[in-house]
């Protein structure tokens, strides 16, 4: 962290925030594994293993426009990822063009993004 | 070409058969669109139940529509009455109000009070300018002047602030002073905050006037080719006590005002006293001039009132206890509870409807996606003739309307154990402020929405559509797998409405031996409520077909039972809470936010209710001993083995998403008897802190006993009972196995004995100190 980035910021508690999250993500990032990412392929709903459920509350818990979504195209059908704006009335934008012909796909390809996101920064 | 989309709502939501109901419709891209009145059976597609169903009902209605494009005024602000136009002042003036701007950084214009034609630049208008600043202007058409304060305003502080032009002079001045107390903004006096701004300047020409421009609070009047005018330059915040004179008021005379002091009536058109008008039971939208003139003013989009002023003191937590400190109205830009869209339709209902849930489907085009629209209502029958009735939950229907949190809301993810899954019309509504939000949703401004009303599109309160927060048909949707369950059965039914139940209480409940209401039942009037309590102990016969019910408290108002108001305060699994002193419904005078905090625990009336919320996986229900009990066999008569519902279009188990259970200290009637219950949920259903006074760890489903949906049975007086499922899951694992599961029947059994005339069964074998506890009811 750099000690002078922050002098502009009104909201103190952004650095704390900011802090908190850098210890966090170091930690989640021991905690990422073949294992896991099995895990929720299988199951991307419901109770988990202690270190996916970690992640998984991390990945939810992000400011709204660092979260991901699922679009449904089509119910059942067709699905993608898409990432939310956290700007009130501007929409969700696709991060790629896969698509998914389940709910559960979408969720887990958006997982291996979020896995991306804490791996890469 | 243009994407077609079409909109749409009706002016009623509980009709019977030869009513006339009028559908308003808005159309993008096309100018025609096919109609055709349906039948309601199904609405959910998972491809594990029947899909979605409907049946075609000839009508005079059907066939094709000319349809347009219409425009919704959104923003709530009050408009004078000013046939006389006392108010079209050319020569001297001070405005003044008390004001509490909830955004002042918005970045556009925002009008607090003036004679303001936005597009024409005629008038006068005291406002905060796009840098934050409070600023005064006046215009002539040609030219406007405009005087600003040096500093930019605070949010959610309390300020008295003035404007007084000396025609003769030219001089303008303004005044701007903080009326922060220990209590009523949001920073207290040791924030170093300057408030004040005394500035003068003199104008180049005076304001010209135009006939027909209103006087308008939180907002200016504009124009627009094709909608014509409507009110633009929207104020976010709260104003209280607001006045117009035809002089230039001295810095003394003003600061007095500000003090408290009674406003002089020398020069004074107009002045708003936003604390009169209360009774103990609420107050309305007028609010009154206590000047010369008698300009009463009335509010659009329903202004919030019953909110703290510029003088509470922080003793008094209702505006009952000190209506002089209550004078706050607040505004929202985005506020929107009628579209006031011109009827596109007025039908006469054919007198051989049956009962029912209905919709009048408009499509254009090929009737894709969003070219699709059910406008959904509610068919009862002119004469009760079923013995049975499904209640759809409208109150809750109305408080979800149209809800986004999804995309807003920063709990939801967490609390939903998933990302959403979000749809086109998600996306549609969420760019456009049209559709109006609903008690979920904050204002963009931060506040809570507390006004909610169907007079607009409910994108929601469709068959197919599925929440995107937790990716399931919630409320409407899903109510109809047990409408479908009631046909599939061939059960004859009528249905009912929340509505109906709060107009006309026990009246329209009591033609039925057994009522069965929706998976959700979440909202409820005390007339609603009182009217539920005197069914069942009047010997009615009622099932409560889903989870967090009869928790939350809203209100109406007898003559706009479309619109309802919803404080949320008390629990911490609430949208948004309440600020300090603001929590009793401006419509009634009465405490809004749950039930629990009157001693009315939905266990007290139905045995059970919220235990806690998760969402995304259900469970079944396993059989306990009281289900063994040879008095209560009937209930699980024919079901093998110990699991009931280990399947369902709810995630997967028919125990599960919100859950509801059995407190003996929270009213449970202590003859009760619970005959299956879930439990082991995932970690992210948490249980709510109604259940302990501190959030601690081992608040989850895995940990805590108490998160399971609690499957439970109790007789009434009068022959009355009541069955609860406890869960939000139940009602969508009936369907499954073409409704052959050992779910639906167990709720057949329940039904059938219900609806029997006599006693119940096994209620003459019941051991004599299960009710011996029960104090006798009624004479």
């Amino acid at each position: 962290m750099l000690p002078l980035e922050y002098d502009r910021s009104e909201d103190r508690d952004i650095i704390v925030r900011d802090r908190f999250d850098g210890f966090r993500r170091e930690y989640l990032r021991t905690l990422v594994n073949p294992e896991v990412i099995e895990e929720h392929r299988q199951s991307a709903l419901g109770q988990h293993s202690e270190k996916l459920e970690r992640l998984l509350i991390y990945f939810r818990q992000r400011p709204l426009e660092q979260r991901y979504a699922v679009r449904a195209i089509e119910p059942f059908r067709r699905y993608q990822v898409v990432r939310l704006s956290g700007r009130r009335g501007v929409p969700p934008r696709l991060v790629d063009g896969a698509i998914y012909t389940s709910a559960n796909d979408a969720r887990h390809g958006l997982f291996l993004r979020c896995i991306r996101d804490l791996l890469e920064t | 070409m243009a994407q077609i989309k079409i909109f749409g709502y009706a002016d009623k939501i509980s009709v019977k058969p030869g009513d006339t109901i009028q559908f308003h419709v808005s159309a993008d891209g096309t100018s025609t669109a096919e109609a055709h009145l349906v039948r309601l059976i199904h609405g959910d597609e998972h491809p594990h139940g029947p899909g979605f169903i409907e049946e075609e009902i000839d009508c005079v209605a059907n066939g094709t529509w000319q349809v347009e494009k219409q425009f919704t005024q959104v923003g709530s602000f009050l408009e004078v009455t000013d046939p006389d136009r006392k108010l079209a002042l050319d020569g001297s003036i001070t405005l003044c109000a008390f004001i509490w701007p909830t955004w002042p950084d918005v970045g556009h214009r925002q009008c607090l009070l003036g004679r303001w034609d936005n597009d024409r630049n005629h008038g006068y208008g005291l406002g905060i300018n796009p840098s934050g600043r409070l600023e005064f202007w006046v215009g002539c058409g040609n030219e406007v002047d405009y005087l600003q304060a040096e500093l930019p305003l605070q949010k959610q502080a309390w300020y008295f602030v003035a404007a007084t032009f000396d025609a003769r002079s030219g001089r303008a001045t303004l005044h701007q002073e903080g009326v922060v107390n220990r209590y009523n903004s949001l920073l207290g006096k040791v924030a170093p905050v300057e408030y004040r701004s005394h500035v003068s300047e003199m104008f180049r020409f005076r304001q010209n006037n135009l006939p027909d421009t209103p006087f308008l609070v939180a907002g200016s009047r504009d124009w627009h080719a094709l909608r014509g005018h409507f009110v633009s330059q929207l104020y976010c915040g709260k104003v209280d006590r607001c006045g117009v004179f035809d002089r230039a008021l001295a810095r003394a005379e003003l600061d007095a005002i500000r003090a408290g002091g009674k406003p002089p009536s020398d020069g004074m058109v107009a002045y708003w006293d936003t604390t009169k008008g209360y009774t103990d039971r609420g107050i309305g939208d007028l609010v009154v001039d206590i000047g010369p003139n008698r300009l009463d003013a009335r509010g659009y989009n329903r202004p919030v009132r019953a909110q703290t002023g510029y003088n509470w003191n922080g003793r008094n937590d209702c505006f009952r206890l000190a209506p002089d400190q209550y004078g706050g109205i607040e505004f929202h830009a985005d506020a929107m509870i009628d579209s006031n869209w011109k009827a596109t339709k007025t039908l006469e209902l054919p007198e051989t409807l049956r009962s029912g849930a209905y919709a009048m489907r408009v499509r254009g085009g090929d009737g894709a996606g969003l070219a699709e629209e059910y406008i959904v209502f509610f068919v009862r029958p002119r004469m009760p003739t079923a013995r049975i009735a499904l209640l759809f939950s409208t109150a809750t229907y109305l408080a979800y309307a149209n809800e986004r949190f999804a995309t807003d809301g920063q709990i939801v993810q967490p609390m939903a154990g998933q990302p959403p899954t979000i749809s086109e019309v998600d996306i549609e509504i969420y760019e456009n402020p049209e559709f109006g939000a609903g008690c979920y949703d904050t204002h963009a401004d931060g506040a809570g929405v507390c006004y909610t009303s169907y007079r607009r599109p409910m994108v929601n309160m469709r068959p197919k559509y599925r929440i995107a927060a937790f990716d399931l048909p919630w409320n409407f949707p899903a109510d109809l797998s047990i409408l479908a369950w009631l046909e599939h059965k061939g059960y004859d039914y009528d249905v009912l409405t929340d509505e109906d139940v709060h107009l006309e209480g026990v009246a329209a409940m009591a033609p039925y031996a057994c009522i069965l209401n929706s998976t959700h039942p979440e909202y409820h009037s005390e007339r609603m409520l009182d009217a539920h309590e005197d069914y069942i102990a009047g010997g009615g016969r009622f099932i409560c077909m889903g989870a967090n019910s009869f928790c939350c408290n809203v209100a109406f108002r007898e003559d706009e039972p479309w619109i309802m108001e919803c404080r949320k305060t008390g629990g911490h699994w609430i949208a948004w809470a309440a600020r300090s002193g603001e929590y009793y419904l401006a419509t009634t005078g009465q405490m809004g936010g749950i039930w629990t905090g009157f001693q009315r625990w939905g266990q007290k009336l139905v045995g059970n209710t919220f235990a806690g919320e998760g969402f995304a996986h259900s469970q079944p229900y396993r059989r306990m001993p009281d289900s063994y009990d040879p008095a209560l066999a009937w209930i699980t008569e024919g079901i093998e083995g110990e699991t009931i519902g280990d399947f369902g279009l709810g995630n997967g188990g028919a125990a599960g998403i919100e859950i509801d259970c059995y407190k003996l200290g929270f009213g449970t009637p202590p003859n009760t008897k619970i005959i299956a219950s879930s439990g082991g949920h995932p970690d992210n259903y948490i249980a709510h802190d109604e259940e302990g006074a501190h959030a601690h760890q081992g608040f989850s489903g895995t940990h805590n006993y108490i998160l399971r949906a609690d499957m439970v049975y109790f007789e009434a007086p009068n022959n009355g009972a009541v069955f609860a499922t406890g869960s939000i899951a139940f009602g969508s694992a009936l369907p499954i196995h073409g409704f052959e599961n050992n779910v639906s029947r167990l709720l057949s059994n329940v039904v059938d004995a219900f609806v029997r005339p006599g006693p119940l069964p096994g209620s003459s074998n019941r051991p004599r100190e299960n009710t011996g506890r029960l104090e006798p009811v009624g004479p």
